[in-house]
């Protein structure tokens, strides 16, 4: 097995990138999958620790997180939907009122 | 040999990540996740991780991005047209930057600690990968999974009634 | 142990490899005679009716994202199965709760008139 340093950097590189998008875009969408690279570079930190430590936890954890940005997506993207109704864009610079 | 694999994983992991953020279309950016989401179920893989790959095949690469797709389509987007200005740009990407640097240069100054567990690749490979997930999580884990089936329920109320009223 | 996986890997390869290739070999031998009809879109041999671009009804989005939630549940009984026997009557109680409040939500969706297709 590789050195655990490895894999944290590319985790620490894609978490980065992540950060930059959901930073520098305005599609809600691209912004919602910035996230869940996001999501993806904390699972990797997770893994290679838990193989590093030889602790399971971690794993566990990985599966709890992807649970979470499974209802994450459908709660989201359907929030996503209700606004696209109403303002006919899903641009976060119109996400201004609070009542139309 | 371990290490070119990684590396070419690596490189393909990172420049897929790249194009989701600069990729103009939607849709490109959401197969380009998917890239980037198989690599990363390769690197499970790598960390002894099997089942974590498929979960993440099933779930991510399988799931969620056949939902943001279908979101995309639904919405027909149109490729982005108003950029947001040069600032903006210029400073998230800074923020993004100084948290990449933060943790390259905690990563560089420290070294690995911490109380290390009985778990080792002779013990995953005699009792396997699944069995050790699925003896912590119903065992130690009990009430977490249980209270995942309440916010899978909240999740399902919720975007039915969210999606469910009339255009 | 990683050795397991080569079939996997070479796999991967060849799919890239065809992909790649039919597109490459049939841009570099292919008979290139474009016309009017030859580059339109294809529908089944017909005339093609509006763009291809058309919004998608909300129908599928409810259809995925119930796909997307039970998919998550139905992760979850991979490693009970895997450790049925050993957990015996305390894992079936267990993944009974579980299974029993995702119905609720099964049922709800259902009352709720989301799995028709109207």
């Amino acid at each position: 097995m590789l050195a655990i340093e490895n894999y944290l950097i590319v985790s620490a590189i894609l978490f980065a990138i992540g950060t930059i998008g959901v930073l520098t875009k305005r599609n809600a969408i691209v912004i919602f999958m910035c996230i869940e690279m996001m999501l993806n570079a904390v699972n990797l930190t997770f893994i290679a620790f838990s193989r590093h430590l030889g602790n399971i936890d971690g794993q566990v954890f990985v599966f709890f997180v992807m649970t979470v940005a499974a209802a994450e997506a459908a709660v989201g993207l359907a929030l996503m939907i209700a606004f696209f109704k109403n303002r006919e864009s899903i641009d976060v610079e119109d996400v201004n009122l609070l009542k139309l | 040999m371990e290490s070119i694999f990684f590396l070419v994983v690596a490189a393909v992991a990172v420049i897929s990540s790249i194009l989701v953020v600069t990729c103009k279309n939607p849709i490109n950016s959401a197969l380009s996740l998917v890239m980037t989401f198989f690599c990363l179920a390769t690197f499970y893989v790598m960390l002894d991780a099997p089942f974590m790959a498929a979960t993440q095949v099933i779930v991510y690469a399988g799931a969620i991005m056949v939902l943001i797709i279908f979101v995309i389509m639904l919405l027909n987007v149109r490729v982005e047209t108003v950029k947001r200005g040069t600032h903006a740009v210029i400073a998230g990407s800074a923020i993004g930057l100084f948290i990449l640097f933060q943790t390259v240069w905690f990563l560089m100054k420290g070294s690995m600690t911490g109380k290390v567990g009985d778990m080792t690749k002779e013990q995953i490979v005699s009792v396997g990968h699944v069995e050790l997930i699925g003896k912590a999580l119903f065992t130690d884990f009990l009430l977490p999974f249980e209270v995942t089936s309440v916010l899978l329920l909240a999740a399902i109320v919720g975007a039915v009634i969210l999606a469910k009223k009339k255009i | 142990m990683l050795g397991a996986y080569l079939p996997i890997l070479v796999l991967v390869v060849i799919a890239c490899l065809f992909g790649l290739g039919s597109v490459v070999f049939s841009s570099l031998i292919g008979q290139k005679k474009p016309s009017q009809v030859k580059l339109a879109p294809y529908e089944c041999g017909c005339e093609p009716v509006g763009s291809a671009r058309e919004r998608f009804s909300i129908k599928f989005y409810l259809i995925a994202m119930l796909f997307i939630l039970f998919d998550i549940e139905a992760v979850f009984m991979y490693p009970w199965a895997v450790l049925f026997k050993r957990l015996g009557m305390f894992g079936l109680v267990e993944m009974g709760l579980f299974i029993v409040i995702l119905f609720v939500g099964y049922v709800y969706v259902w009352k709720k008139g989301a799995l028709e297709w109207e």
